[in-house]
């Protein structure tokens, strides 16, 4: 239930045993290996690998570009939670097997890069002559050769005239610029809005006559063909038609690879692996016969690591303790209730050195404060049910996402005891469909304790409660680290003063009627009590007014920065009052259920009522839910990271980055 | 002025669902823009993105919320529809406006907070949590707003005026 405690480890051995024991730490994934640069002297230098990784970078890439290339021409079946099915799991002796087909697996990517560009290439043409087709559809009436010159006594022109003209158009226009001209023989081919295709014939003594007129009308030829433009058109088909069976060929070529994905695969996550190791190769330090690594492990897995690496080599593991300079990484370990919003907190940042790990406080509200937000016993259910039954159908599913989806699994079903109190089941689908289709208006879920939608004041102050509760430990958190750390004083000063003053102001604010029936609370505090409160709370204010300033000398300096200090009961106020977010994202959840029940409840009793009910229900309530989730997760988040852990929680430590298989698609198993 | 009250309530419904509407939308248009240049560049990134852009959303939904409270209490929607005096029916309005005003500013604030923290997950996916506070951050307002607005509809219509 904490940071796990780490060791550094000193592993050192012959260098024939190099390539075995990188691979067996590799596979252990449980030693982050450091370098130590103080170790480098005459005797142990660090070998250069950055040409070797290249080359396996090359070779990854080159893999991965063919994997893509094969999933576009032969896609995976796969079904939409497969995701989560997690990496295939290989035995060592499988993993030695595969090995050994590597380089067949390069070859045939290459192959496959090859035939892609064979596939391009085929198309390539393809848009060209898709392009010339639609320029000829126009001409498809005209039955001559497009570049067609005339008889020996006349001369044809055929071509384009701009905007959409008619047969009278431009024959009187022709008329207007070559009046000389008396025989011309004017024929439309075809009209779009833009263009007009027109052919015309004349004596070839006049063909000049005509070229200037046409001129001036801003005629243009068409693209030459030597084909009629239907024949053109059908060549034109049968090319393209020829290019996409060839691609179609080639692509056929490629997806005979499928058999050899998992191969393919195999060698990508290789390849990487590889690379992750000649980057700790280079990072050794190593003498002619001998090498060194050092690292740290976790200190439960030192003895195991010890014994993996003796039994297989020759080799000397010592392990120390590391010393408070250094920057030692943070690996959290915690139980299955705690552990999964330990994504919560590395969101936030981890522990840094001396403080306390606070995912265990983080989960004993995490699932509370989500299911007040959410608060419905139809989503909680939805949420619950389709989390767990993911973790129970996918066993081998990533760390990063069981842990998630055990904390949504747990929200849920907070939601849906919270659901239960405040009586909400799908907001109130149970009334609306009694009143609607059963004429039973009298028929509602009871909630276990109260509606807050109907007393939202007593929601408020209960929310408030909640968030004091949630403040405290907080504070309470901060205490026991000062005391761990042996600062009672600190610990009297920063944290029993604001006990105190922050307590003492709200019980001896219980005992005034105005504030009691503004959150409708039917009891007070007695008159007593509230007296000793307002006691205990000044003596807190004097306290922290005294103390707040503790590390200036001067006296009026002191208590100015006393008097800064106290004006924190301002956060303190702001930090309560954000709590209401838990009444309104809640309110929020079922006022919105209800608004679309109301929509659906529209159709009056009938089939289509029944049938309108229902699509609206689906729609409307997948929506609310989904929008809500979000609105709970984020808000969450927020009250734990700002209003929590501003109380005591710093973090800012590093992240424990073991060497293991980075990899894609498979997993090899070492046992440790 | 027969029944002027019944159209007070109902500006002030129509002011929340708009104003609050308008927010979002403008939030959510403008970091749907970062997102879909984030998606262009590396579409793995698109379900975090989405979350992002999804954030400056939520004022709309408050300001619907609202809307469909004051119709619901004053008996528009529902059908039985009783007169309401010209002074409560001004009290609603006044009820509605914070959610209305709040929900269209913090909806475009915290869409520009989302866009900058699109560029963040962008750059750094590992950091969502935090980039996810800071839009949060200015939801906060929205929040108050509406719980404001809430409390204020439910108390007027318990006031026999």
């Amino acid at each position: 239930m904490s940071v796990l405690a780490m060791k550094r480890v000193l592993i050192c051995s012959t260098k024939q045993n190099r390539k075995g024991i990188l691979e067996t730490l590799q596979r252990a994934g449980a030693v982050e290996i450091v370098r130590n640069d103080a170790l480098q002297d005459e005797i142990f230098t660090r070998q250069d690998t950055s040409s070797a990784k290249a080359i396996f970078q090359k070779n990854a890439s080159l893999v991965n570009q063919a994997i893509g290339i094969l999933e576009e021409h032969a896609p995976e079946q796969k079904g939409m939670l497969d995701s989560l099915a997690g990496r295939k799991e290989l035995t060592v002796a499988e993993y030695e097997r595969k090995v050994k087909d590597r380089d067949e697996s390069i070859a045939a990517c290459n192959e496959i890069i090859a035939l892609e560009k064979e596939y391009a290439e085929a198309l390539a043409d393809v848009p060209k002559l898709e392009a010339q087709l639609v320029a000829l559809e126009p001409w498809l009436n005209y039955d001559l050769p497009l570049d067609y010159p005339g008889t020996k006594k006349t001369s044809v022109f055929v071509g384009t005239l701009p905007g959409y003209q008619t047969l009278a158009d431009v024959t009187t226009k022709l008329a207007e610029l070559a009046p000389e001209v008396e025989n011309v023989e004017v024929q439309l081919i075809s009209q779009t809005p833009q263009l007009t295709y027109v052919f015309i014939v004349c004596l070839r003594r006049d063909a000049e006559a005509i070229s200037d007129a046409l001129h001036k009308m801003n005629f243009a030829k068409p693209p030459l063909e030597k084909l009629n433009p239907k024949e053109a058109t059908e060549q034109i088909t049968r090319e393209i038609e020829k290019s996409k069976k060839k691609a179609e060929e080639v692509s056929l070529k490629i997806a005979a690879f499928v058999p050899r994905r998992d191969d393919f695969k195999f060698a990508s996550d290789y390849f990487t692996m590889r690379v992750d190791k000649y980057e700790v190769l280079g990072g050794l330090d190593q003498s002619n016969h001998t090498f060194l690594l050092e690292g740290y492990v976790p200190a439960v897995k030192a003895k195991k690591l010890e014994d993996l690496i003796t039994t297989k080599f020759d080799a000397v593991v010592e392990f120390s303790d590391p010393t408070e300079e250094e920057d030692t990484p943070v690996l959290l370990k915690n139980n299955g209730f705690t552990a999964p919003v330990e994504t919560v907190v590395e969101s936030y940042s981890l522990p840094s050195k001396g403080e306390i790990d606070p995912s265990f406080l983080v989960s004993l509200f995490y699932y509370v404060l989500f299911g007040m937000m959410l608060g419905d016993a139809g989503y909680g259910l939805i949420i619950a049910l389709a989390t767990g039954i993911c973790l129970l159908k996918f066993k081998g599913m990533e760390k990063g996402m069981k842990k998630t989806l055990t904390m949504f699994f747990f929200c849920g079903v907070s939601t849906a005891i919270w659901g239960v109190i405040f009586g909400s089941f799908f907001g109130d689908t149970v009334n609306v469909v009694a009143s609607t289709f059963f004429n039973r208006p009298d028929v509602t879920v009871k909630a276990l304790w109260f509606e807050p939608i109907n007393e939202p004041m007593r929601m408020m102050a209960f929310c408030f409660l909640v968030g004091l509760i949630h403040l405290f430990t907080g504070l309470g958190a901060k205490l026991y680290e000062l005391l761990k750390a042996g600062k009672v004083l600190d610990a009297i000063y920063d944290v029993v003063f604001w006990y105190m003053l922050v307590g003492g102001a709200v019980i001896y604010l219980l005992s005034m009627p105005m504030i009691t029936n503004m959150l409708a609370i039917t009891w007070l505090m007695p008159a007593n009590v509230a007296k000793i409160a307002s006691y205990v709370a000044i003596v807190g204010a004097i306290g922290i007014i005294l103390t707040g300033g503790r590390d200036s000398k001067n006296w009026g300096i002191r208590i100015a920065k006393g008097l800064y200090s106290f004006y924190g009961i301002t956060s303190y106020l702001s930090d309560v009052l954000s709590y209401s977010r838990l009444l309104a994202l809640g309110l929020a959840t079922s006022v919105i259920a209800s608004v679309f029940n109301k929509m659906g409840s529209m159709g009056g009793s009938g089939i289509v009522g029944v049938i309108m009910f229902i699509l609206v229900f689906l729609v409307g309530q997948t929506l609310n839910l989904l929008i809500n989730l979000l609105g709970a997760y984020v808000h969450t988040n927020r009250l734990q990271f700002v209003e929590f852990f501003g109380k005591f929680y710093e973090g800012g430590g590093r992240a424990f980055e073991p060497f293991t298989e980075n990899t894609k698609y498979f997993k090899i198993k070492e046992d440790m | 002025m027969g029944n002027s009250g019944m159209f007070w309530a109902l500006l002030g419904a129509a002011t929340a669902a708009m104003l609050a509407g308008m927010g979002s939308s403008i939030g959510v248009g403008k970091a749907g823009q970062a997102a879909a240049g984030v998606c262009s560049e590396d579409p793995t990134k698109f379900s975090k993105v989405l979350i992002m852009q999804l954030l400056p959303g939520t004022q709309g939904i408050y300001g619907l919320l609202i809307a469909f409270i004051t119709l619901s209490q004053t008996g528009i929607l529902g059908g039985a529809g009783s007169e309401i005096s010209l002074v409560k029916g001004l009290l609603y309005f006044a009820a509605c406006l914070p959610m209305g005003l709040v929900g269209l500013s913090s909806g475009k604030r915290q869409g520009e907070a989302a866009v900058a923290s699109i560029g963040l997950v962008a750059k750094k996916p590992d950091q969502f949590g935090k980039a996810m506070i800071f839009p949060a951050m200015v939801e906060t307002y929205a929040i108050l707003a509406l719980l404001i607005s809430i409390l204020a509809i439910f108390g007027v219509g318990s006031l026999a005026i």
